[in-house]
């Protein structure tokens, strides 16, 4: 017999009648596959959540050049010009003396002797700065040892780097950390979770070990005996696939507004709904390959008398 | 046309590989019923077994319409199996498919289309005696009906050879009678049987060639013979 549509439709319709025949086993099946797919979608939410985590961490490493209060703002400018042709500088902005007064009067507006002290000494004490932000954390010791060979350092006074080197050597462990141990996590999970789905559906298709090896006898072509525990298996990851999503969307539903509380810049609810047809998708389809690859591996070895 | 030719076959068990089947020479002509008898273990079954290639020979050769069986690679076992129809001892239905599906199997098999298959399978149904259960499964059927269902899935392609082995092992006298009664009508259409039986009775009804094996020998082999062992 050879695939052709006619035969197609058959090999389906066969699939779906031997489906709600098996329902007791298929519903056991699907519990493991649910659970698997479960596993999943948590791996991709965890991704997420540590991915979000570390970028809002690192928004906000910077550091901070101040330049000598004899530095004219042309000379600034061309500091500012010079620092963004860099690669690994993501932005540079240059506060001027007059724009550091009044953020400082700003910020200290409610405390009258910090206001009187600074009418007291009649000139500005403060100093004009650049606030530099690298590509990445890692960047910022080289950046600040470039800043301080280069022809202009003797404009800087200082840079705020060594103050906040642990912090930033932290935060810089942490996202790496997370990174490595996501991956990690992610593989080692998900093969367990294969290795269990395959395992399972072996069985049920070693349930019907005689059934095969009977179709065999009677001159069935590999194809026909295989076509519809394909379409079993790929049932098996479509209703599993739906399940995961009618449990997972829910769940995060649930737990988005507690996870935003403590990270302010992480929408889950939002970000999953925006993402809606590609988890559908990925559930779906990790679902259908899993069921469909699995049975055809477990049938092959029934195949052979 | 079915011939062996110098057929081995050899099981090993442990040290000691023991002979099921020992130098066997037959010739079987299309449209002959030829009947199989023997003690257990004489090697009924595994000669029958060789013929739809569900075992292979350690030696020898045989063929079915010129058919070298043997040599035969796995994707092409169907063709061959598809020649044939068969009827087992254990029935082999498939136990998640209807009666009526069950026979219909064997027709998807060949590749009839579905206008083939609900005008055929019932019309052999009916043959067989079993016209009222075509929506019952196998474990709701008795022996008889389900080796009837058997021999209707075995017949539905219109193959040249059948082969039955023990067909009537797992039933009573009158189930018996029918089966045998049903293989010969097949055998006046013009296709090959070939019957492996321990059954003094059935053979006797026959009353054709008879072939006596034992030890994996064949020891008589007799147009028109009876059954004496």
């Amino acid at each position: 017999m050879k695939p052709t549509k006619k035969n197609l439709m058959r090999v389906i319709e066969v699939g779906w009648i031997n489906f709600k025949r098996n329902s007791w086993l298929a519903f056991g099946t699907i519990g493991i596959m649910v659970l698997t797919l479960l596993i999943f979608v948590g791996l991709v939410a965890f991704n997420i959540v540590s991915r979000t985590t570390i970028a809002s961490l690192e928004e906000k490493v910077d550091i901070t050049a101040y330049l000598k209060t004899n530095v004219s703002d042309d000379q600034a400018s061309e500091i500012v010009n010079e620092l963004e042709n860099l690669p690994e500088i993501s932005y540079v902005n240059y506060v001027s003396r007059e724009e550091a007064l009044e953020e400082f009067k700003k910020r200290h507006a409610d405390e009258e002797l910090v206001q009187q002290a600074l009418l007291e000494l009649g000139e500005n004490p403060l100093q004009a700065s650049l606030e530099i932000k690298a590509g990445e954390t890692a960047q910022y010791a080289s950046l600040v040892s470039f800043i301080e060979k280069s022809d202009f350092s003797n404009l800087i006074d200082k840079i705020d780097f060594y103050e906040n080197s642990t912090v930033i050597s932290r935060i810089q462990k942490i996202s790496s950390g997370l990174r490595v141990g996501g991956i990690l996590v992610t593989l080692i999970l998900s093969l367990i979770a294969v290795l269990v789905t395959f395992n399972t559906i072996r069985l049920t298709i070693y349930s019907q070990k005689q059934e095969i090896e009977i179709m065999r006898l009677v001159g069935a072509s590999n194809w026909h005996i295989r076509g519809p525990f394909v379409v079993e298996g790929a049932l098996y990851g479509i209703i599993a696939g739906l399940a995961v999503l009618i449990i997972f969307y829910p769940m995060v539903y649930l737990v988005s507004p507690r996870v935003q509380s403590f990270i302010p810049s992480m929408d889950l609810a939002n970000y999953f709904s925006n993402f809606f047809g590609q988890m559908g998708l990925l559930v779906l389809g990790s679902g259908i390959a899993l069921g469909v690859v699995s049975s055809v591996i477990a049938v092959r070895r029934y195949l052979k008398i | 046309m079915i011939t062996f030719e110098k057929v081995i076959k050899e099981y090993n068990g442990g040290q000691k590989s023991y002979r099921a089947l020992d130098d066997i020479n037959l010739e079987i002509k299309d449209g002959e019923f030829v009947s199989i008898i023997g003690p257990s273990g004489a090697g009924k079954s595994t000669l029958l077994k060789m013929l739809i290639r569900e075992e292979v020979p350690s030696g020898g050769q045989i063929t079915v319409d010129n058919i070298n069986v043997p040599e035969l690679t796995d994707s092409e076992v169907p063709y061959l199996r598809r020649k044939i129809g068969t009827i087992f001892q254990d029935f082999k239905l498939l136990t998640n498919k209807t009666s009526f599906e069950n026979v219909a199997f064997a027709l998807e098999v060949v590749g009839a289309d579905e206008e083939q298959i609900k005008t055929d399978v019932p019309k052999v149904l009916r043959i067989v005696g079993m016209d009222e259960k075509f929506e019952n499964f196998p474990h709701q059927l008795s022996g008889g009906e389900r080796q009837r269902i058997a021999i209707a899935r075995a017949l539905i392609h219109r193959p040249k050879i059948l082969l039955a082995d023990e067909p009537t092992g797992n039933l009573d006298l009158l189930n018996t009678f029918d089966v045998i009664k049903l293989l010969m009508k097949i055998n006046e259409f013009g296709t090959t049987v070939v019957l492996a039986s321990h059954d003094r009775e059935v053979v006797n009804a026959v009353g054709q060639r008879v072939i006596t094996m034992d030890k994996g020998k064949v020891v008589k082999d007799q147009e028109q013979g009876k059954y004496t062992i």
